[in-house]
């Protein structure tokens, strides 16, 4: 029992952070269809750029803050570089863009800081938090982690519902043409999108970095999972992208939890089985809005 | 404000009295190799209804989509009030006072009846604004946009009723109705509409043809009617326009298209 609640805590967090990354994937795709492989390098790239605040000032939350930063110049920059000249043209060129983006800044990574592990602070205590005796399995760090992606993404759900910029983006999301004769300059939206985007994976890797070690590869892994929460939502959705990361968290907790070592090496296994099942059951992942189309 | 009814001016000729308000002359457009329109004049007399019919292929929606900005045109101009803004996109189109509503009862089916209408007022300015003079004045305020959703939930009632639904719960006669009332609230002076009475039922479509009418009697909105439906277009228009694989064929009054028996057998189909 307790060890099934450590499980499912310790799920959690991690279901979170995977939530993060599938959401900043997500804010991209619903308005462009197109999938930024690159989000993981950013990811990367702006907590090489939390380490390096954090080394020079002594303060982690002048890193933290600085990443965020640094996610959202980047996200911005990128898409009003080498994405917007993309845009109708076929949509495979996109994709071959960002994939470049991707090689850049891991090859960058590469050249500035060099290939080794190196650690990355935790806001809080990492030690586990105790209810009388009973271990928690997770720690103040973790909480922190769950907490501030939590409200990052209520906050901007609020900000999609009710504000004129929220409306402007869902607009534009859902119908691009509808939005330009309504006199919405799409263009700019979806760089607001990208920087959006940004935000998210830089707070992504921060938080994830502390338990995964920094390295230009290291946000590789949590890519390809979040990208699955991301699917298992249905690509569009924001809420979507939350809940498939936390389903994906938890049960790949207790794969890894309950099958002991053998349990980390099926992780990947295990997180295709649910694509794969999740798909069967709902095509259009679990929060879709496609419409299944009777003839 | 002039009836219109007298607005029957030929290609590039201006109309009597006040002149056209919208203005097409020698327009190119198409899609990669394909030319749509080929060589296309046309003059929208002010507050006056001007239908656009031909076949499929015609180029009819190439040409509203040519001058609401959504194509760029290869040559010709796209006169409004006597300024050629042809080239500019579609958010500099609306700012200009076009508002074009494109085929399909084009409602975001994912937002509610309300947003739906508030993405009208997206064109809007907020904060200051200048004026010709240099002064900076205050823009819209939240009060002049509260009033304007007020003023169409009174004109079209039945969206009022439903303003916190999605606007997929709406019947085909309410979103035809929802994507005039948004197009309204960009506060246009020409209105481009693109087959508003497609898959409306007959009852339906009669509202939809009178209030197109009203718009341009009572509110003095310059339209340009694209129909499938040549009959019903040209029993409410003032001008007429035919056009066949790309080119005008036939540009008159339109009494006098709908008594040409020959034209509307060729081209009309009626």
């Amino acid at each position: 029992m307790v060890e099934f609640l450590q499980f499912t805590l310790s799920g959690i967090v991690f279901g979170m952070i995977y939530a993060a990354v599938a959401l900043s994937l997500v804010l991209i795709w619903r308005g462009t269809r197109l999938l930024n492989y690159a989000q993981g390098g950013m990811a990367m790239f702006t907590t090489y750029v939390a380490i390096e605040v954090i080394h020079h000032t002594g303060s982690y939350w002048a890193g933290f803050a600085v990443a965020l930063v640094a996610g959202v110049v980047l996200g911005a920059a990128f898409q009003l570089t080498v994405i917007r000249p993309t845009m109708n043209k076929p949509p495979l060129n996109a994709v071959i863009v960002t994939i470049g983006l991707l090689t850049l800044l891991e090859g960058v990574a590469g050249i500035l800081y060099g290939g080794q592990y190196r650690s990355f602070p935790a806001a809080f205590s990492i030690t586990g938090l105790k209810i009388g005796t009973t271990p928690l399995g997770v720690s103040r760090f973790d909480v922190f982690v769950a907490a501030a992606v939590l409200v990052t993404t209520l906050v901007l759900a609020a900000a999609f519902k009710y504000t004129t910029a929220g409306l402007r983006m869902r607009a534009a999301a859902f119908n691009t043409t509808i939005a330009r004769l309504s006199g919405i300059r799409v263009a700019r939206v979806l760089t607001v999108g990208w920087a959006l985007a940004g935000l998210i994976g830089a707070l992504a890797g921060v938080l994830v970095s502390p338990s995964t070690f920094l390295y230009p590869n290291s946000m590789d892994t949590i890519f390809v999972f979040g990208f699955t929460a991301a699917v298992i939502g249905g690509l569009d959705s924001p809420a979507g992208a939350v809940a498939g990361g936390l389903l994906l968290g938890v049960v790949l907790s207790y794969v890894a939890g309950y099958l002991g070592s053998k349990g980390s090496d099926l992780t990947s296994l295990v997180a295709l089985g649910i694509l794969v099942v999740v798909l069967m059951i709902r095509p259009g992942g679990l929060f879709s809005a496609a419409r299944v189309r009777q003839v | 404000m002039s009836s219109g009814l007298d607005s029957a001016a030929g290609p590039g000729a201006p109309a009597a009295g006040s002149g056209p308000a919208l203005a097409v002359e020698e327009l190119v457009a198409g899609y990669g190799g394909v030319t749509a329109l080929d060589g296309v004049s046309i003059s929208a007399g002010t507050a006056a209804i001007t239908a656009v019919l031909g076949a499929n292929g015609a180029g009819k929606t190439t040409l509203l989509r040519a001058v609401s900005g959504m194509i760029r045109p290869r040559r010709g101009r796209v006169l409004l009030g006597g300024t050629d803004l042809a080239g500019r996109n579609p958010e500099q189109m609306v700012r200009a006072g076009v508002a074009h509503v494109p085929e399909g009862q084009g409602v975001i089916a994912e937002l509610t009846v309300e947003e739906n209408l508030r993405i009208g007022m997206m064109s809007w300015r907020g904060g200051l604004r200048r004026t010709a003079g240099g002064t900076a004045v205050p823009g819209h305020s939240r009060a002049d946009r509260a009033a304007a959703l007020d003023e169409a939930y009174e004109r079209f009632r039945p969206l009022a009723d439903r303003r916190r639904k999605l606007a997929s719960t709406l019947s085909g006669g309410e979103r035809q109705m929802l994507v005039i009332a948004r197009a309204l609230l960009a506060r246009p002076r020409v209105l481009l509409l693109d087959e508003p009475s497609l898959g409306l039922a007959p009852r339906i479509m009669t509202q939809v043809m009178d209030l197109v009418v009203q718009l341009s009697r009572e509110n003095g909105l310059t339209i340009v009617l694209v129909e499938q439906n040549a009959r019903g277009a040209l029993a409410i228009a003032d001008h007429g326009v035919v056009l066949n694989l790309g080119r005008v064929v036939a540009s008159a009054d339109a009494r006098t298209l709908a008594a040409d028996v020959a034209l509307r057998h060729h081209y009309l189909g009626f």
